[in-house]
């Protein structure tokens, strides 16, 4: 996972709930990184889940809530990071399109090795989209976060459900953005 | 509100960590740029290796592209080894080019210019040559398979001072004549990787050299070839006409005869001329003696004069005679003239012609042989559009199916001519009502010398070279013939455009 994420969950945890959470949680956590994050280094998966874990735990959240609130929050720090394309999309579903196509584009040329979900798009209508997440890491609740961030940051007013979800029984994520209103 | 002293120490606790790990990760961070930095430079190095690289083989290529595009074009052998030793000495970075034509170990006259100078000049340097081309292993008459380097070490010389190598290569050209290119460095080191280049420059030279060679070959063959054709035409020429000659000397007798007929009877004519010439002096004479001696001549008496020479007869007689000689003497200037056509060699240029007109003259000439025995039907029409034809040769033509149709006919028969306009053709038919051929008569047609003639008949080349005239006439030939009945030859002759 890239240092940038470990960084912005300490900012997001920082914000949330104060500096003495987010070393409490560290010293609960003993992580091999000590809890020394950069956002050029990448680290083990594992140091994030086990944070989101500790975090759930002390908060009484659920994953659910936990990623999709660190997705939502997420979205305006990512677009900040993100390659100036990234800014001209004015529409949820025109974002997601431009997602693969352009923003993950660039993001591979900073960092090849990154692991990037990917987005199987499956059906679209006036008000609607639906597309297959497919990524290793199954964060489809921060995704869902993501979306709704990326709604706030358009102007737009979205649900997002998922008719499918791995942590749900299925085979797949399948998520589907509706436009309301 | 104040905090507590616990509360401010434990405050404390989580910044000391806290800058503790920001402190780690900008270590962490720094190590990571410098190793990133240090990554840049060394892909900046790779990449300036890759583009060094690149360009060398590039130049290589480029090299290869510009001496195989001469190999592959048409200009001579003379400046294809002029351009290569340009390419090479400037894709080789030398100073100095050679090239000398050498045939058994001695250099050929020709040596201005023969050196080339960087960047791309071709000078005279006499002093130069001597030098250089003691270092090139002229003798030796078995071509390299490869680019051999020697080194110079002849200081001794001014004008190959400060040259360490030499460079050469050699071919064999037309004429046992071997072509050497040498090129003179000043480098340290010879590029070894640029040598297995000019090895790849070299075979393709080879195949250019080599083909243009076999293309010299190829052009010197089809002169040769040119040269058989023409004497080939001539002979045919020449057999066409003696053919003509020798069918000329058979029918000689015939025309003869019938040249002899109407100059026959013209004689026999001026002798009945004479004799009423004769009887006019008579009569003169009597009417002279009767004026003498009577003093005048009346009519009775005249007519009585008259009667006796029966001079009514003798004035109708003469007009006759007259006629008859004109006649004659008309038909001995056709045959005569249709001679000179058909003996004139000419030039086989092909003109407008009317063929009723031809075959009316062919007639004449084989007349003979027809006349006593065989009945001649010419039915062709006096309004038959022009072909393009040689009157001579194809009168040639004509005779021969006339005296071959008269000779199938030797019990007597028919010889039957018709023409009509077909969309595509003037066809001319010739039928006889002779004896006719077998199968095996027939697929011999038209091989020369074949002949069922006797011996010392016929020369075997007559239809062989009728053939050939008609085919220059472009003429479609057809025979038909069925044993006891007769003998058909369609003729077709192309119509005239427009």
């Amino acid at each position: 996972m890239k240092g940038i994420i470990f960084v912005k969950l300490n900012q997001f945890v920082d914000e949330l709930w104060g500096e003495e959470f987010w070393d409490a949680l560290l010293q609960e956590a003993t992580l091999p990184s000590e809890g020394i994050y950069t956002s050029v280094a990448t680290y083990d998966d594992e140091e994030l889940f086990t944070l989101v874990g500790l975090i759930m735990l002390k908060q009484e959240l659920s994953a659910q809530q936990a990623q999709f609130a660190f997705g939502q929050w997420m979205f305006k720090e990512l677009l900040l990071a993100a390659p100036p394309e990234a800014h001209k999309f004015t529409d949820v579903f025109e974002f997601l399109y431009g997602v693969q196509a352009v923003i993950h584009v660039e993001v591979k040329k900073l960092n090849p090795e990154a692991i990037l979900p990917e987005f199987e798009f499956i059906q679209e209508t006036d008000n609607s989209l639906t597309f297959h997440y497919i990524s290793p890491r199954h964060m489809c609740y921060f995704c869902e976060g993501i979306i709704q961030g990326l709604a706030a940051h358009t102007g737009q007013t979205v649900s997002v459900e998922q008719p499918e979800c791995v942590h749900e029984g299925g085979e797949r994520c399948v998520m589907k953005v509706t436009k309301v209103g | 509100m104040a905090k507590s002293r616990e509360e401010l120490e434990t405050r404390i606790a989580v910044l000391e960590r806290k800058v503790e790990r920001e402190k780690k990760a900008r270590v962490m961070s720094e190590q990571h740029l410098e190793y990133h930095s240090r990554a840049v430079y060394e892909a900046n190095q790779s990449l300036q290796a890759s583009l060094a690289m690149a360009k060398k083989k590039q130049a290589e290529l480029e090299f290869l592209r510009q001496t195989s595009g001469d190999v592959s074009s048409d200009i001579s052998l003379q400046e294809l080894i002029s351009n290569t030793v340009e390419l090479t000495g400037q894709f080789f970075s030398v100073e100095c080019g050679l090239f000398i034509v050498t045939k058994d170990g001695e250099a050929l006259d020709s040596q201005e210019d023969n050196i080339w100078r960087a960047p791309n000049q071709w000078v005279t340097d006499t002093e130069f040559f001597e030098q250089a081309v003691k270092f090139l292993p002229l003798h030796q008459q078995e071509c390299l398979s490869m680019w051999l380097v020697s080194a110079i070490d002849d200081e001794s010389s001014q004008a190959m001072s400060g040259f360490k190598w030499i460079v050469f290569v050699n071919f064999a050209l037309l004429g046992d004549k071997i072509a050497w290119l040498a090129f003179f460095s000043r480098a340290e080191f010879i590029d070894e990787e640029a040598l297995s280049v000019l090895g790849t420059a070299r075979e393709h030279l080879l195949s250019g050299i080599n083909r243009r060679v076999t293309d010299v070959n190829i052009r010197k063959r089809t002169v040769e070839l040119q040269d058989t054709v023409n004497r080939l035409e001539q002979a045919k020429r020449q057999l066409i006409q003696s053919e003509k000659m020798a069918s000329l000397g058979q029918l000689a007798a015939g025309v003869a005869h019938e040249i002899n007929n109407p100059v026959g009877f013209i004689r026999s004519n001026l002798e009945m001329l004479e004799e009423y010439l004769q009887d006019y002096q008579t009569l003169h004479e009597s009417m002279l003696r009767h004026i003498e001696t009577a003093g005048q001549l009346d009519a009775q008496h005249y007519k009585e004069l008259c009667d006796n020479i029966d001079l009514a007869y003798i004035q109708q007689d003469a007009k006759d005679l007259l006629g008859s000689n004109l006649e004659g003497l008309e038909r001995v200037k056709e045959i005569v003239e249709n001679l000179r056509t058909f003996s004139h060699s000419g030039d086989g240029k092909l003109e407008r012609i009317n063929l009723g007109v031809c075959i009316e003259g062919a007639l004449k000439i084989a007349w003979n042989a027809l006349k006593y025995e065989h009945i001649v039907e010419n039915q062709i029409p006096n309004d038959l559009p022009e072909v393009l034809g040689n009157i001579g040769q194809l009168q040639q033509v004509f005779v021969n199916l006339f005296v071959n149709a008269a000779y199938a006919m030797d019990a007597g028969g028919t010889l039957t001519l018709k023409a009509h306009v077909t969309p595509d053709a003037l066809l001319v038919e010739v039928r006889d009502t002779g004896c006719g051929m077998d199968r095996k008569t027939l697929d011999q047609l038209f091989t020369p010398f074949f002949t069922t003639k006797p011996v010392g008949v016929g020369t075997g080349l007559g239809l062989s070279v009728s053939y050939a005239i008609l085919e220059s006439h472009n003429v479609l030939t057809q025979v038909s013939s069925t044993v006891g009945k007769g003998t058909l030859f369609s003729l077709s002759f192309p119509l005239l455009d427009g």
